[in-house]
């Protein structure tokens, strides 16, 4: 079944390393497109919900980037192979709960296309990393080939038309991945997000809109998609993520010098937890795993082993823990089947030394 | 039991209530579970377009012809019904958009093959240039390059 050969192929997310994915773990464009002359998927009736999606994978599946893709139907997919793909995200939560969703994933995931989620057309790029205007490249071409394929609703005064007015005009959401755990550790993040707020830009937990900040990490995005060119979205968004970023260098250069032994504790009692813990709750993992991640960044463990670290921080999401399982789990079972799979996995993993300063 | 207050989002029972203070404006929005766990409690653009809605409750007085939605619908749903409202509610979606956006002109990209009126390309061509300057301030010159030569293409397409 293609959800199984998504969750365990690799990908830029799971299995990429190298020391730019230390701060920023993914860069992503979101584009909110409509066909024209019909009605939007909260507002349609089922058939005219699924001629959509019928017009739309017509018009996707040919296209090179969409050779071999999967392709999926949520209404056809288990509970929990739909919650495993908004764990990855795949899909949105939104689309895996509503009806009529579909979505198409190109073979390397990096581009996903959801059908009838709040518009008609929701185009995702992901790459792991920063790399804004590469995932952006991507979108535009996709952008293009779709516009060329389908009549698109747009008007020349409000530009791409959507369902929500939040959306309109580019249809545009930029967002990064960020893992902030100095900024935390530090008690600067309320600071940091009010900053962002301020400057329009969005600061939303690890799953997206609503979700708590699992993990110290974080996702960034522009709000205002009317008005501004994508150059200046991006543009905008860019210059932010690297202000963050240098914040957060500069959180853990303090945190270490001054915390000395402290932070050297801190990061051997996560370490401790998660390899000997009998029953891990998804926070608890997210947390430890968390500073794992940061021992890895700043000299305490192998950097090679922080890509090990970010599978076990998806592949510890409830749902991927019940698929792998075979079952569903109650949350004990859940907890101790990601406490087996933290430890066997860390089991070769040394112990951390002190950290290394730049 | 108190008096139940409506979603300011969907209409029904509200549950979680906000209150925001931004320059001594105050704004409060209510949210069912629903809505607030689809985002609304988070999500300051929600907050925003939940806040605005929650702002008029007024008879309809506009509907699209083409999918049936009314305005006062829209206030509801918070969502519109097809692209054709867009022209047909949008007596009721300025305002909002005044508020949630950074104007109400698209100043993005088109589809392919779609071309500009000459007022729209002088909006684009302002714009612009407006950005060239910032991209230069901030030595952004990659973008300004690119500005550069949008910048010309536009200058064509005006005269």
């Amino acid at each position: 079944m293609s959800v199984r050969d998504i969750l365990s192929s690799e990908n830029e997310l799971t299995h990429m390393l190298g020391a730019q994915q230390a701060i920023v773990l993914s860069t992503r464009i979101r584009l909110a497109r409509n066909l024209s002359d019909h009605p939007f998927p909260g507002w349609a009736k089922s058939a005219q919900r699924a001629k959509v999606t019928e017009l739309c994978l017509g018009a996707l599946n040919p296209m090179p980037k969409f050779r071999r893709a999967h392709e999926v139907r949520m209404e056809a997919l288990p509970e929990l192979e739909r919650a495993a793909l908004v764990e990855r995200h795949l899909v949105s939560k939104e689309l895996s709960g509503g009806k009529g969703g579909a979505a198409l994933v190109s073979r390397d995931q990096t581009v996903s296309v959801m059908i009838n989620e709040e518009d008609h057309l929701r185009v995702q790029v992901v790459k792991g990393g920063w790399h804004l205007r590469a995932a952006w490249h991507i979108a535009e071409q996709l952008d293009d080939a779709l516009s060329s394929a389908l009549p698109l609703a747009y008007s020349d005064r409000l530009g791409f038309l959507t369902a929500c007015p939040t959306n309109v005009g580019t249809g545009l959401r930029a967002s990064a991945m960020l893992h902030l755990p100095g900024l935390c550790l530090a008690g600067h993040m309320d600071k940091v997000a009010r900053a962002l707020g301020q400057d329009g830009l969005a600061v939303r937990g690890w799953l997206g809109e609503g979700s708590d900040a699992a993990g110290n990490v974080f996702q960034i995005s522009n709000q205002q998609t009317l008005g501004l060119s994508e150059d200046t979205i991006l543009r905008h968004l860019s210059g932010w993520v690297r202000n963050v970023v240098e914040q957060e260098e500069n959180a853990r250069l303090r945190l270490i010098e001054s915390e000395g032994e402290k932070f050297l504790d801190r990061i051997a009692r996560a370490f401790g937890t998660l390899r000997h813990a009998r029953l891990l709750t998804s926070g608890e993992s997210m947390a430890n795993l968390s500073l794992l991640r940061l021992a890895c960044d700043v000299g305490m463990l192998p950097e090679a082993r922080r890509a090990t670290v970010d599978r076990l921080m998806i592949e510890g999401q409830p749902a991927h823990v019940q698929l792998r399982a075979g079952a569903e789990l109650d949350t004990e079972a859940r907890d101790a089947r990601r406490a087996t799979t933290t430890r066997d996995t860390l089991a070769d993993f040394p112990e951390p030394s002190a950290p290394r300063l730049p | 039991m108190g008096k139940t207050v409506p979603c300011s989002v969907c209409g029904a029972t509200a549950t979680v209530h906000l209150t925001q203070i931004v320059q001594g404006q105050i704004t409060k929005v209510h949210l069912c579970e629903g809505c607030a766990e689809k985002g609304g409690a988070g999500d300051p653009a929600v907050f925003q377009l939940a806040g605005v809605l929650s702002q008029t409750e007024v008879p309809p007085t506009l509907a699209c012809s083409a999918c049936g939605m009314n305005d006062a619908d829209f206030r509801k749903k918070g969502r519109l019904g097809c692209p054709s409202c867009w022209t047909a509610l949008l007596p009721a979606l300025e305002p909002l958009l005044g508020k949630i956006q950074c104007g109400v002109h698209h100043l993005g990209r088109s589809p392919s093959g779609v071309t500009y009126s000459p007022e729209q390309a002088k909006m684009r061509l302002d714009a612009a240039r407006r950005e060239m300057d910032e991209a230069v301030q901030s030595e952004d010159y990659e973008s300004a390059a690119r500005l550069r030569d949008l910048i010309r293409n536009l200058e064509g397409q005006i005269v």
